[in-house]
């Protein structure tokens, strides 16, 4: 095993930078396994036959950007372009293998709604662990929890066990919790994606309360929400950024990879 | 990283509250529920009881064999919970991993953790089972918490380097079974060491460096009784009391520094 390269993530507090992040000439590329080499008998043998066992696969290839504080920023691109990896990197769940990334103030990362959620707990022990996963203590939880059931319309399942909510009811619960947290720079990864119309506005308002306030990266392929609530778009193609600048412009130029 | 953030507010409460979240889904499900996790060693002595002590005649000279034998597979019982829990504990989470930032070593101890509180509510049973047995209570008790916390440390130990091997190749969990195995008979827990000590004193003194092995005699010396071979009185050399020491803490630092590197890339590869 060949040691793997790390590059650098740095979260700081800096009030007179005008960045929330600045993204330097960042790399990453995974490591697939080319045969079957999951399991010790297979890496034993790829290594005595000088086999590498896996491939490199790179998904992102110099990229740079910087975030402004207060600025909600969009990300597109098709599947698979490089646009999750991106997010986790950013949110310090992967490691970049080459470059710089430095986060300004405190991140919030929704790269799943209800992470954490079991379905074998109660309602009300999974929106204390989902809490916990968002950095609240108990009495922290307690003093929001009315207010958590009562935005997710759910008062009534509170003791029911999790894997008897339908998955939308599911999804309002994480919703409802996730909205509680406090940082100054949130990442959405296609949370919208989810949900009746009416869960889908209560999306829309809690983001367009949102904008000018926080710092807010998404992730989406909605255009239209693009257009409504992104200052700037950023589009990745093939782990590079092709185009970056007002919303419109990307959005047609996104509309035009269908074509 | 560093020490100063390694139990910071966010981390301590992650870890409490994946520490109540395993208690409860454990147990969960089954009529008798936590009653479980206390017979388990009570259920595995009555067995050895039987066949060791009644059929084969094991531990006639030992006085309290019963607590002896008792106390050895409760210790027993941790170290295979703990280390089994901590090895997978990355498996069992790893939604948590691909989705969430946090320090990957909570994993692991909160895995461990369930362990830790049936081991305190199993010594009360041990030490309830020994007076009732008329063995005297004594300030030697005191020591207990010591080793078992020596026989906890080498159980992280090994959570940690093998839990962050079996994330890539998850054969570990089957082979580290087959070692348990082995070690249960490496381990003086249904036989007496002097039964061993009679027959040659090099292997007893093999036996006895196992950090293991020496847990469980010096828990067993300083609980029930002096009439019990430790290292301490078998060797009459401070030097080879170190040496169980010694491997607990080689195991721990390799495990943390090798689960430290290895955990940057774990949720790329779980």
């Amino acid at each position: 095993m060949s040691k793997r390269k790390i590059g650098i993530r740095k979260e700081v507090l800096l009030l007179d930078s005008p960045y929330a992040i600045e993204v330097k000439k960042l790399s990453k590329s995974f490591r697939l396994p080319t045969e079957r080499s999951w399991g010790l008998k297979q890496a034993i043998f790829n290594r005595l036959r000088g086999i590498k066992g896996y491939k490199d696969q790179k998904v992102l290839r110099d990229v740079s950007f910087n975030v402004k504080k207060g600025e909600f920023l969009g990300i597109v691109g098709r599947n698979g372009s490089g646009k999750s990896t991106l997010l986790k990197i950013l949110s310090g769940i992967y490691y970049p293998e080459k470059g710089e990334i430095t986060v300004n103030g405190s991140l919030v990362p929704f790269i799943e709604l209800g992470v954490g959620f079991n379905p074998e707990l109660t309602g009300r022990e999974n929106v204390y662990l989902n809490g916990a996963l968002l950095g609240f203590s108990h009495k922290e939880m307690d003093a929001m929890y009315e207010d958590i059931w009562k935005f997710a319309e759910l008062e009534q399942f509170q003791d029911q066990k999790l894997k008897n909510y339908s998955s939308g009811m599911q999804v309002r619960l994480a919703f409802s919790i996730a909205i509680r947290a406090k940082g100054n720079i949130l990442i959405l990864d296609e949370v919208l994606a989810v949900g009746d119309a009416a869960f889908q506005q209560k999306c829309n308002e809690y983001f367009a309360s949102l904008k000018g306030k926080q710092t807010v990266i998404l992730v989406t392929h909605s255009m239209e929400n693009v257009k409504k609530f992104c200052d700037r778009a950023i589009m990745i193609e093939d782990g590079k950024i092709v185009q970056d600048g007002d919303p419109k412009e990307v959005a047609e130029k996104y509309m035009e990879l269908f074509k | 990283m560093g020490i100063p953030r390694v139990l910071n507010k966010r981390n301590r409460i992650l870890l409490g509250e994946l520490t109540k979240t395993d208690f409860k889904l454990r147990y969960q499900g089954s009529v008798l529920g936590y009653l479980w996790a206390l017979l388990r060693p009570l259920m595995m002595f009555a067995i050895l009881y039987i066949v060791f002590a009644k059929l084969l005649k094991f531990g006639n000279d030992i006085p309290h064999y019963p607590v002896y034998l008792l106390t050895g597979t409760t210790l027993w019982s941790f170290f295979t919970e703990c280390t089994s829990q901590g090895i997978q504990a990355m498996l069992v989470r790893g939604d948590l991993i691909r989705k969430v930032s946090f320090p990957k070593y909570i994993l692991v101890v909160s895995a461990t953790m369930t362990a830790v509180i049936n081991l305190s509510i199993n010594l009360v049973v041990v030490v309830v089972f020994a007076l009732i047995n008329g063995v005297h209570p004594s300030l030697s008790w005191l020591l207990v918490p010591f080793f078992v916390l020596e026989l906890y440390v080498l159980a992280l130990g090994i959570g940690f380097l093998l839990g962050a091997i079996n994330v890539k190749y998850r054969d570990i969990m089957s082979i580290w079974d087959v070692c348990i195995q082995a070690l249960f008979y490496a381990v003086p827990i249904i036989y007496p060491v002097t039964m061993i000590a009679n027959t040659s004193a090099i292997a007893a003194k093999i036996i006895l460096l196992n950090p293991i092995a020496q847990v469980i005699q010096d828990v067993r010396y300083n609980l029930i009784t002096t009439e019990t071979i430790t290292v301490w009185n078998y060797f009459q050399n401070p030097v080879a009391m170190i040496i169980p020491i010694v491997i607990v803490l080689a195991v721990l630092s390799v495990g943390a520094v090798y689960f430290r590197r290895a955990s940057k890339f774990f949720a790329e590869e779980i």
